[in-house]
């Protein structure tokens, strides 16, 4: 494939999406409609209409991906594998028939969903419980200076969190405060000051296509070539 | 403020031209062969997620990061001869990532050993359901190796737990401050907030994506002047910092 068409087009789309995008949120560019709002506020909304298209295409990509994956697992009889398969495709078939046939907001569409996918879903997430617990087991262990400090930190803030230790010592309840208001949220706040700047880097990088990972490994040629190492 | 980061990045893409900035090293991406190769003896695929993510929402930039990553390790484990399986959540992403995949394996000169509808699997795009997926996943094929850098929520503890259990080293990056401390404290490596975007110029060892980082730092230099200033200003009075940044 030609770097035209693997790099430069791609890139090229990217930065003119990029710079309409970045226009309509941070500048009102004229002219301006009767409503205040400016034309590129049109355009974007188009894109994120063709997004809304795509994303839509690329499910029926997904859902053509699970039926041949898991028929290929039934016509093997892959060990411990093909029973849910046959499970999945059946579960998949009822959801788009009663989905197709009475509309997804219907009565029947809901009830199933509620009684089947919520129902589970809110199992799942209540074993989250029992894998904090496992995790904080193993967490909690005196093995180095950090893990101690780790160690007597969760040990306040556990304690704090018990009613009754809470009642007995309220001196806790300051010393949880004082760490989850100010020694956790401060730390939480240098990640997120981070996070964005490392977000704005890597849009400037990938709207100037020096960040290529969405379009695969290149070589430095097909980057762009410049570079030393 | 926005104006003058990027005015640091795109200077120093230029200055770093002529020499490749140092890198802090990242323990978490220099494991990355080691873990396949953990995989390639231990005869057992790894495996790749993303987390939640998909291209349009705020944590877009989390998902690319993790892409540039996913690129990175489909090659390693094609020049290995190691299995590696991708779980999707968003349907959006499996064109992009069957691409960037099939090309590493192309690069590796190993285009035959891979097989899209296997390696690059659709699960859900509800999120409880993705999680019970790629823990069926960890279960059945007990991957040797776990790769998850992206955005994570609830599901970021029953993968790393389960992972765990079956006995995976695994590598996690996020920048969603409420899930680090789960992945740090049951995860091998661990990459924090900003180390996932950078992980994409790291791997490449490009000096001009390394010369954004560098012009990052700048950018966090400059804000941690204005926190101090601002901190020692409202001491004193005043409200010219709050002002001046229109807080």
């Amino acid at each position: 494939m030609s770097t035209t068409l693997k790099k430069t087009i791609p890139v090229a789309i990217v930065f003119v999406v990029a710079m309409l995008v970045m226009l309509d949120y941070f500048i009102v560019t004229p002219p301006v409609d009767v409503a205040g709002k400016s034309w590129t506020s049109g355009a974007v909304k188009d894109l994120q209409n063709w997004g809304i298209v795509l994303t839509a295409f690329a499910l029926g990509f997904g859902a053509v991906n699970l039926f041949y994956f898991h028929s290929k697992h039934i016509s093997r009889r892959t060990p411990d594998q093909w029973m849910f398969s046959i499970w999945l495709l059946i579960v998949i078939v009822i959801f788009t028939a009663i989905g197709v046939f009475t509309g997804p907001t219907s009565d029947q569409y809901n009830w199933l969903y509620n009684a089947s996918y919520f129902a589970l879903s809110a199992t799942v997430y209540s074993s989250l419980g029992f894998y904090m617990t496992s995790g904080l087991y193993r967490a909690l262990r005196f093995k180095n200076v950090e893990s101690g400090i780790f160690l007597v930190v969760g040990l306040v803030v556990l304690a704090r969190n018990a009613p009754a230790l809470a009642v007995y010592f309220p001196v806790l309840g300051t010393w949880g405060s004082f760490i989850s208001g100010v020694l956790t949220t401060s730390a939480q706040r240098g990640i997120m000051i981070g996070g964005a700047l490392g977000a704005i880097s890597l849009g400037i990088r990938t709207m100037t296509g020096r960040e290529t990972g969405f379009l695969g490994k290149m070589t430095e040629e097909e980057r762009g070539g410049g570079g030393t190492a | 403020m926005l104006i003058l980061i990027w005015i640091f990045i795109l200077g120093n893409m230029e200055t770093a031209k002529k020499q490749l900035p140092p890198f802090r090293k990242l323990t978490g991406l220099d494991a990355l062969p080691e873990m396949v190769g953990r995989a390639a003896e231990m005869n057992r695929p790894v495996h790749f997620t993303t987390g939640l993510g998909d291209l349009t929402g705020s944590v877009a930039p989390q998902l690319v990061a993790g892409l540039a990553v996913l690129a990175h390790v489909s090659e390693i484990c094609a020049n290995y001869g190691v299995k590696i399986i991708y779980s999707v959540y968003q349907a959006q992403v499996m064109p992009i990532a069957t691409e960037l995949m099939k090309e590493a394996y192309v690069k590796a000169g190993k285009s035959e050993e891979f097989q899209a509808e296997d390696q690059v699997r659709y699960l859900s795009g509800e999120q409880f359901a993705y999680a019970s997926a790629v823990q069926g996943i960890a279960e059945r094929e007990r991957p040797a190796a776990n790769i998850m850098i992206g955005p994570f929520y609830a599901e970021s503890m029953l993968f790393a737990e389960t992972f765990n259990r079956i006995g995976s080293i695994q590598l996690a990056g996020t920048a969603r401050g409420y899930q680090i401390p789960f992945f740090a404290v049951i995860c091998d490596y661990l990459l924090i907030g900003e180390e996932i975007y950078a992980a994409g110029a790291y791997l490449s060892k490009d000096p001009q994506q390394a010369g954004t980082i560098r012009g990052q730092d700048y950018g966090k230099a400059v804000v941690l002047i204005l926190i101090i200033l601002g901190v020692l200003a409202t001491a004193a009075g005043s409200s010219i910092i709050v002002d001046l940044l229109g807080m």
